[in-house]
Parts: C-alpha cells; structure tokens; sequence
C-alpha cells in the first residue's frame, strides 16, 4: 500500500510519527476557523466539535479494538476528520447527528476500506453528504447565535468589525442572496469575519485563508489544489457576474474549507502534479455546475466527493510509466 | 447439500429457498433487489411477480425440454419468459394498480432477471417438471424472503415504517406512555427522524452490502460447526 | 438543441443508469475488476445500446402501434435485443476480428442487461422520436461506461490496500458503489 503512494512529490504518510506530525499541523492550521466558530455561534459549536472529535476517536479505537488490528488512534487522524465533520455542521445541528455522522465517516468510509490510507472519499465529507442527503432540514445553515452573556465582548467587538452587525445579517446565508444574483446587503468585512448564516467552520474566511496559507507554506497541502480550485471558481463566476460576484461567490459557502482543508486530503487526491492541477479545476468546474443550477444551493462537498471519486482514474492516465518502472510501482 | 441423495421436492425446494439462494449466495437478479426495495410491500409485490413467472416459466421449459432443440433453446427460453412476464404485467395492471405503478418499469424488466434465466438453463432444461416445480418454488421464495427483508429494513430506517405503518412513532409513543403512567411524569414523546438516503441509491448498495457480510459471517460459522461435527463423527 | 442537451446531461449525470436508475447492475458489479475489461463491457454496451435505442423506435412506431400490439412491447423487444446482439456478434466476426475478440466474451452477456431493454422501454414512455431515441441509448451507454470505468479504477486502487478480508468480493464492492453514489446524488436538480 504505501508504495504505491511514494511516487509522489509531497510529503506523504512514510511513517507514524510523520503522520502523526502531519495530523497535529493540520489540526493546528484547523484552529483558528474553530475558535473562530465558538465565538460567532457560540457554545453549541463547542459541544459539537467535542462530540465529533471524541465520537470519531472513540470509533476508530473501538473498531481497531475489536478487529484485533493495531491501534492507531495516536496518529490524529481521526481528530482531523472529527474536526472537518464538525466543521461542516449547522450550529444548530442535534448531537445525535454529530454522532451518526462521525461513526459513518470513521467506520464506513474509512476503516471498512482497510483505515488511513486506504479510503477512496473523504470520511468527513462524506459523512456529511450522508446527512446532509437524510436530513437536509436540520443541516440548513444556522445563523450567528444571539450574543451570549459569556461571549458577549469578543462577540461585539467582531459584530461591529463585519459591517452591519450580526442580527442585521441573520437569516439567508450569502449564498442564498448571491445564487438569487444579488451582491445586495453583503458586506466584504462580513464575508471575511464570518459574521453570517453558515455552518460552523466555514463562515470565518479569514481564519481559513490564514490556516490554508500556513498549511501550504508548510508544504504539508499541496498548493495546487486549493490554487486550481479556487481559480476556476473565480473564472467561472467572473464570466457569469463579474469580479464582485466572483470575490464575494469565492467568500462565501464552503469553498475555502473544502479547498484548502479537504480537497488536499492525500489518500482522496491524485498523486501527480498535473493530476492535481486537473482535480482542482474539476473541483472548481462541478462546484459552478452545482451551485449555479442543480438543487443543492452548496456543491462543495459534492464537487469533492466526485472528484473523489474519479480520482483513480485521473492517477491511471497521468501517472508517467515508461517501459520497465512498471514493475516498481507494484 | 448433500449431493449423493436423490433429489426430492423438498430438498430442492429447500435448496433454492436457503443453501443457493439467488440473493445471498448465487449474487443473481441484482437491479430488483436493488431498484424496488424502499418499501416493504414493493418487495413482496416484486418477490411473488417474480415467484409466479418462475414457477411457471421452469414448468413450460421442463415439459418442453424434449421438443426444443439445444442450439435455439436461449431464444425459446427468452420468448417463453418474456410471455410469462408480459401476463404478469398486465394482470398486476388490471388487479393490483398501484403495485403495478410503484414498481413501473420493473416489472417488464423481469424478463431480463438473470435469476429466471439462470434456473432455466441450469435447471429446467435438464431435470423433470414437478422437481423444476420445487426448483422455481423454493428460488422464487427465496428471493422473495432476501428482497422483503431488504425492503423492510430500508423502509424501517428511511421512513420509520414498516408495510406502511408508522411503526417507529407508535412504539416511542406507546414506549412513553407507558413510562408516564408508571412513574407518574408528563415526558413527550421523542419523534423520529427518518434516515432519508436509505431509501435512496447509496442506501440500497450500502445495505446489501452491509447485508451480504453478516450472511457470509453467519454462514461461514455454520460450514465450520458442520465441519467441526464432521470431525468429531 | 435544449432536449439534446437536456438527454445528454440526464442520462450521463443525474440520471444515471448504473447510479440513479440500477440498471445494469450485474455487468456493473460483474466485469468491473479490471479496468480494460471495463472499457471492453462500456464498449460494447454502448454499441448495442445506441442500436436496440434505434431499432425498437421503429419496432414500436411502425408494428406495435399501427396493429394495435402495445401490450407485446416487452416480447417484441426482448427479441429485438436478442437478434440485434446475435447480428452484432456475426458481424464483428466477419468485418473486425480485433474488435470482436475485444468483445465477443461481453456481447452474449448484454442479451440480459438490463440497461438494454431498460432504455428502450424509457424511451417508448418518454415518447421521444427516432433522433432523440439513439441519442438517449447512446448517452445512457455512455453514463453506464463512464460509471463502470470510475468503479474499475476504484477497485483496481483498492485492490491494494487493506481491506478486511468479509470485504471481499460482492459485500466490498456494493459499499464502494454506494459511497460513490452519494457523491453522484450531487448532480440532483441539474436539468
């Protein structure tokens, strides 16, 4: 199995203390856009990320346990996927479904193909797919919460950053405004500060631009991905309304979460440079496709899990195999 | 199965109902079982269709094994299903409506089941009329047991019903009433939140999937107490 | 041009065969090991499919419905598909040996694909014409290849990983189909 992944330029899953490494670096880049959540929707976005994180742990090590397979819960893995379910969850969301949906991402897309590695879609999306396609009520995105007595300071003083403030901005997330075909009562400040309707992680862009950047510079994410990815979108929508659309389109929905965080998960991307550029703008090209005319006002994480899923194909054509390396890939 | 023994109505009967069954072992017949079974009564409804061209359509061709000839027996086989399935179709029609709506274009595409096909060639075709009888019988019940149970549990977990009855609301609300009145409190019922996308596409593969291993498990576990007995005999 | 567009989108995304519809579920699951086998299947469905889509359009318009025969559509074109694959299957043998030993193992199998005769009751309830008919058998194939194709590569890559071992077989590649269902639900509402 890992051989077939040391082909690759970037740094990649050679042994556990480097995934282990790598994990904790992306649970870090990943920081910012959580705290940023707690503080705009307030304590239930604490709990929930507490209970995907602990339920996929606990499910990866009860699996684990009972398969007599070793034990490899310390690599954080699954606190990354805990953290991404989480991420991609309404505030408003029940704990039940927190918890169906980390048990699905951790088990049946993850550890049923043979754990870290071996799945072919990504288990937070996935699992969010899952409930998102089962209970599409609950999943609608939450607003910011009223400010709570606990949160209030740091709340105001963001409310008052993002332009507007957060009751003016409750109701229809930007998405909703912006696939009607109207920039009208956004606000670029409200955009970046994650003051609006959302899910939990992904309203806040700059916490996930800051934590993207870093993940980059690292060299831990492959630039070329969250690059083609968020390229295209920006092409597309530039054609179709102009570059305000296009700025405000790349701000808003899951986008930036996807692109920087979960299109560059490795076992779920190509392993070539051009097939990464290639998963990017399909990336980009379906998240167009979907949020500008199918049923589904976000195609983030179905754009993804598509090209998730063509993913082996683009490996097959692009991977360069001159006569007599054959035998070494395995 | 025992192999040795004469082959009686009963132990072929059995062996389409339980040790070869089209679903779970034979891997036969599969976009029925996958397509129709959201609902409890689209899988019986599609079970019995299919039961009934089966029993008759292994009749004809065991009658007719001696007056076909080998080298067209696969149009024959085709034109005496497709006329079995076209009889089905229009008497579900005219007796049973909204069955006939809810499978649509199944119900023609039971021609095409690889099921019938398959007991047709492999079995009608060579033994005698009351064992292809037991053969079609115990096949087609057997189906129809796999694809029902698929359906319920799709049902129960997509809609929280079962053959249409709100089973899951019913028994949370006897299940409180019942603690209300013994410990004396006023707690509401808890409502259930249907699992959608297990009547839908992914659900379907995932569930037969997910079927298929404990089937395996379970029979793997009885090959290896028989084995066991064997060895202790 | 709309309803071509329309057919081409819905039959190769949103619609399926193999990931909305399950039709051809057993060739789906049955050849898609292998990724040239694949190619091969995708092959030679797509060539029947296009020309049964043909054929039973003329069948239906030009004998079932002037003498008043609606009721023997699914004989009339159960026997159609069977001809039509026996013709193929003689004529790939004459014109082109190469392609025919490309094929030839994939053609009996399609008599019994359900996706044959699944597009060519579709089209009869569409009420498309003749054009729109092939164009539909065509896209449909094409949906069913793209689907089988995406699944062989899938499976080759999974081929090497770890997997339990009840995983094996059927029960692994019915859950690997459904996960890529899901993410085909995506493309819902898209015409």
């Amino acid at each position: 199995m890992r051989n077939n992944f040391a082909v690759a330029s970037s740094p990649h899953l050679r042994s556990k203390a480097t995934t282990q490494r790598i994990m904790l670096e992306v649970c870090l880049a990943l920081a910012p856009a959580g705290i940023a959540g707690v503080i705009l929707f307030g304590w239930r976005a604490a709990l929930l990320i507490a209970v995907c994180v602990t339920t996929c742990i606990v499910s990866e090590l009860l699996w684990q346990l009972v398969t007599r397979q070793k034990v490899t819960v310390n690599d954080f893995s699954a606190v990354v996927t805990g953290l991404l379910l989480a991420y991609n969850l309404p505030a408003s969301a029940p704990v039940w479904m927190a918890v169906i949906g980390s048990v699905l991402a951790i088990i049946l897309v993850k550890q049923l193909f043979g754990g870290i590695g071996s799945n072919f879609m990504n288990p937070a999306l996935t699992a969010r797919a899952v409930l998102f396609i089962s209970w599409s009520a609950l999943m609608s995105a939450a607003d910011p919460a009223p400010i709570s007595a606990i949160y209030d300071p740091i709340a105001n003083f963001v409310g008052k950053l993002g332009a507007g403030g957060i009751d003016v901005l409750s109701g229809a997330t930007p998405l909703n405004a912006l696939n009607a075909g109207s920039t009208e009562g956004l606000s670029l400040m409200s955009l970046l500060m994650g003051t609006h309707g959302g899910m939990l992680g992904e309203t806040c862009a700059i916490a996930l631009i800051i934590g993207g950047v870093y993940l980059c510079i690292r060299g831990i994410a492959d630039w070329r991905i969250p690059a083609a990815f968020i390229g295209t979108v920006f092409v597309c929508y530039f054609f179709m309304g102009g570059a305000e659309m296009a700025l405000y389109q790349l701000l808003s929905g899951g986008l930036l979460l996807g692109a920087f965080f979960m299109a560059t998960d490795y076992a779920t991307s190509p392993i070539t440079g051009l097939g990464r550029v290639i998963f990017g703008v399909g990336c980009g090209l379906l998240l167009f496709v979907i949020r500008a005319f199918a049923n589904y006002p976000e195609g983030c994480s179905f754009a993804i899990l598509f090209m998730n899923v063509a993913t082996p194909m683009i490996d097959r054509f692009t991977m360069p195999r001159p006569f007599g390396e054959v035998k070494k890939h395995g | 199965m025992a192999k040795n023994k004469k082959p009686t109505f009963l132990s072929v009967f059995l062996n389409g109902l339980i040790f070869e069954n089209p679903t779970f072992a034979l891997m036969l017949g599969m976009c029925p079982t996958l397509a129709i079974t959201i609902a409890g009564s689209n899988g019986l409804g599609m079970g019995l269709a299919t039961t009934a061209v089966l029993v008759c359509s292994n009749l004809l061709i065991s009658i007719l094994r001696n007056v076909i000839p080998d080298k067209v027996r696969i149009p024959a086989f085709i034109v005496v299903i497709a006329s079995f399935v076209t009889m089905i179709d229009l008497l579900l029609k005219a007796y049973i409506p909204a069955l006939s709506a809810s499978l649509g274009m199944y119900i023609p595409l039971i021609v095409v089941n690889c099921i019938i096909f398959a007991r047709a060639e492999s079995f009608a075709f060579k033994n005698p009329p009351v064992l292809s009888i037991a053969d079609g019988l115990g096949m087609g019940l057997g189906f129809t047991f796999a694809i029902t149970l698929l359906s319920c549990i799709r049902e129960l977990i997509g809609a929280g019903k079962l053959f249409g009855v709100e089973v899951i609301r019913l028994v949370l609300e006897a299940g409180t009433n019942w603690i209300n009145a013994t410990f004396n409190l006023e707690l509401v019922a808890p409502v259930y939140q249907p699992m959608a996308i297990m009547t839908q596409v992914p659900g379907g593969f995932v569930t037969l999937g997910i079927l298929l291993i404990l089937v395996n498990a379970i029979s793997n576990a009885a090959k290896k107490k028989a084995a066991a007995k064997e060895v202790q005999a | 041009m709309n309803t071509y567009m329309t057919i081409l989108i819905g039959s190769l995304l949103v619609n399926n065969f193999v990931m909305n519809k399950f039709l051809g579920i057993c060739p789906f699951l049955g050849v898609s090991k292998k990724f040239d086998t694949a190619l091969g299947m995708g092959m030679a469905v797509t060539f029947v499919m296009t020309a049964a889509s043909f054929v039973t359009w003329i069948v239906n318009e030009f004998l079932l419905l002037p003498f008043d025969l609606a009721y023997m559509q699914t004989i009339a074109y159960i026997l159609v598909i069977a001809v039509l694959v026996q013709i193929v299957e003689m004529a790939l043998k004459k014109l082109s040996p190469s392609l025919y030993q490309a094929l030839g193992v994939y053609l009996p199998l399609i008599t019994t694909n359900c996706a044959v005769l699944g597009v060519a009751i579709l089209n009869t309830d569409e009420g498309y014409n003749l054009l729109e008919s092939t164009f539909n058998g065509f896209c449909a194939a094409l949906g069913f290849t793209l689907a089988m194709l995406l699944f062989a590569c899938i499976r080759e890559k999974l081929s090497l990983a770890k997997m339990p071992k009840w995983m094996d077989g059927f029960p692994g590649a019915l859950i690997t189909a459904g996960l890529m269902a899901i993410a085909f639900q995506g493309f819902g509402g898209l015409i």
